[in-house]
């Protein structure tokens, strides 16, 4: 017997894509209205225009705050997921009641909320005499993001067999040596991924920016927040917020294709591949 | 090891101890004005005068935990469809679910601030359609519990889903082929075995909502009205527009304990323990 008969699987079915509909209709409705022809977005349309596209990419503050979020993300990404590698690695060397211990320590920035942890900072910043800045904005970003690089990095670490690096030694190569040559190459889906996510985090991320981020130079989302409640700068963001979307959706589509065969070259079989849908987006669910 | 634990002992631990530090008045934003210890502000927010804040605590945690049910309940389908239904396909379903995550969460709130507006997308359609005389709006669409209410189980659902479908796949079916077979119907073979296996995914789902949804403030800011602003948004303001320093950390040192007493209740339930080798958990 299957675990549903015909009406529960049809209704099923109807519930899930109608939820499919639900997720993605604040999506539609915002790369429906960057192409309205109308101020306000409101019903009924008022035909077709690119004319918003063009009105966004000169604005130079809405443009000037998209790249320094590009910026920060990045170098996040890289911070994070290079001290992801650092933890992981040592990670792997503990045992017991230590390993225990390390784990609750470098995952507690999963469990410390946003509003609190940033108005921490503001406050560890002013201690130090200086004031917001971009770097305090990376520094806070690499820190929320370090979970997530260690939830992708561990489990794929600790999938490889050890044996692999301990032939390289014996036949000549140093830790280090065995580390670029062996070790690095077998983990760079998981690299992809905790870089993505420490990226897309980033980009996204408002609490920590609005209070470490300087006055003039506003993040992404420091800007979306402040445009929203200025209707003369509404159209601007929602032209640029499709390209986002647009973007973003595509990057996803792209990551997830490109994992799956990266995986399926490397280890061959379908478990793999499961794990490297689930173990990312598990990561995921922690973000605030 | 050393560096990245050092990193978040002193972007973690350190801002604490600094939030604790004001909280009971040993430091102050004010330069040059007296600091000495002082539970006054503590005394305030618990006991005294500060029932506003207290006040909106409570609605705070009322919220975060009418929201966190009700994305429970409605998660639950999507994740035994997942796995029951759309076998061969799910990973692919899975992502499709996720992946409104991807894009940048202001956008999301500013896009249902659009839809939900006085004269949105829902007011203008009933418009429209004339089911509504023009210019008159639905009052509770937006600036309300329920705006607020809503953004906050959109933006939860696909994660609450997540972990539950993981519980799914990974429970032994032969258990519910016996149940089958020994004569149970289908409703009796979920209700007696699928569900009570999947309850560990649902608590952990629980929690994923419950944690994030606590210290929340953005959706507030965007969608709801001076009577929808969470505790997060009162955090926000005693270091924003209205600064004291000191009150601020005592609201944000409430918040922190809170969520660190939630882990430890439900913490047991999450799927994140690295602790033991490949394979663990899953």
């Amino acid at each position: 017997m299957k675990a549903t008969g015909r009406f529960g699987t049809l209704s099923l079915n109807l519930y899930f894509w109608a939820f499919v509909a639900f997720l993605f209709a604040p999506l539609v409705v915002l790369v429906i209205f960057s192409m309205n022809n109308n101020m306000t977005p409101t019903l009924p349309l008022s035909g077709f225009t690119t004319k918003w596209f063009h009105q966004a990419f000169s604005n130079g503050e809405l443009t000037g705050a998209v790249a320094r979020s590009a910026g920060i993300a990045l170098t996040t990404a890289v911070f994070a997921t290079a001290l992801g590698i650092m933890a992981s690695i040592g990670l792997m060397a503990l045992r017991g009641r230590a390993l225990s211990f390390a784990i609750a320590a470098l995952l507690l920035p999963l469990v410390v909320p946003y509003i609190s942890l940033a108005v921490g900072l503001l406050i560890l910043l002013q201690a130090l005499g200086t004031g917001p800045s971009l770097g305090a904005v990376v520094l806070g970003h690499a820190v929320i993001t370090l979970p997530f690089a260690i939830l992708v990095l561990l489990p794929r670490l600790r999938s490889l067999d050890p044996a692999m690096s301990e032939a390289a030694m014996d036949l000549g190569a140093t830790a280090v040596g065995a580390f670029r040559l062996i070790t690095l190459p077998l983990i760079v889906p998981a690299l992809v991924s905790s870089g993505i996510i420490c990226f897309v985090t980033s980009f996204d991320e408002f609490a920590i920016a609005s209070f470490l981020a300087p006055s003039g130079k506003p993040t992404y989302p420091i800007f979306l927040y402040a445009s929203a409640r200025t209707p003369a700068l509404l159209p601007d963001v929602i032209a640029i917020g499709a390209i986002v979307i647009a973007a973003s959706l595509l990057l996803v589509a792209v990551a997830e294709g490109g994992r799956r065969w990266a995986e399926r070259k490397l280890v061959g079989s379908g478990a793999a591949i499961e794990n490297a849908v689930a173990e990312p987006t598990i990561s995921l669910a922690g973000t605030q | 090891m050393l560096p990245p634990l050092l990193f978040v002992v002193i972007l973690v631990l350190v801002p604490i101890v600094f939030i604790a530090l004001y909280s009971v008045g040993l430091r102050s934003n004010i330069p040059g004005s007296p600091t000495s210890f002082s539970l006054a502000d503590w005394r305030d927010f618990l006991t005294g005068g500060g029932g506003a804040f207290r006040g909106r605590f409570v609605y705070s945690i009322k919220i975060t935990l009418f929201v966190s049910v009700v994305t429970t309940i409605a998660a639950y389908p999507l994740a035994y469809f997942l796995s029951f239904v759309a076998r061969r396909h799910r990973y692919a379903l899975l992502l499709l679910l996720l992946a409104p995550f991807f894009t940048s969460y202001l956008l999301r709130v500013i896009a249902w601030q659009i839809i939900l507006n006085n004269n949105g997308v829902v007011n203008s359609l009933l418009w429209a359609l004339h089911l509504r005389p023009r210019g008159s709006a639905v009052s509770w669409l937006i600036y309300s519990n329920f705006s607020v209410a809503l953004v906050l189980f959109y933006t939860w659902v696909p994660f609450v889903a997540l972990p539950i479908f993981v519980v799914l796949e990974n429970m032994d079916h032969r258990l519910t082929e016996a149940a089958s077979d020994l004569g149970a119907s289908r409703s009796a073979t979920f209700w007696k075995v699928t569900f009570p296996l999947s309850l560990p995914g649902v608590v952990a789902g629980f929690v994923f909502v419950l944690i994030p949804t606590t210290g929340e403030f953005i959706a507030p800011l965007l969608v709801g009205g001076p009577n929808n602003q969470l505790f997060g948004n009162s955090i926000q303001a005693f270091f924003g527009d209205s600064p004291d320093w000191n009150y601020g950390s005592v609201l944000a040192l409430t918040l922190i304990v809170v969520v660190l007493v939630m882990m430890v209740v439900f913490g047991r339930f999450l799927n994140t323990d690295l602790r033991a080798g490949p394979g663990a958990g899953r």
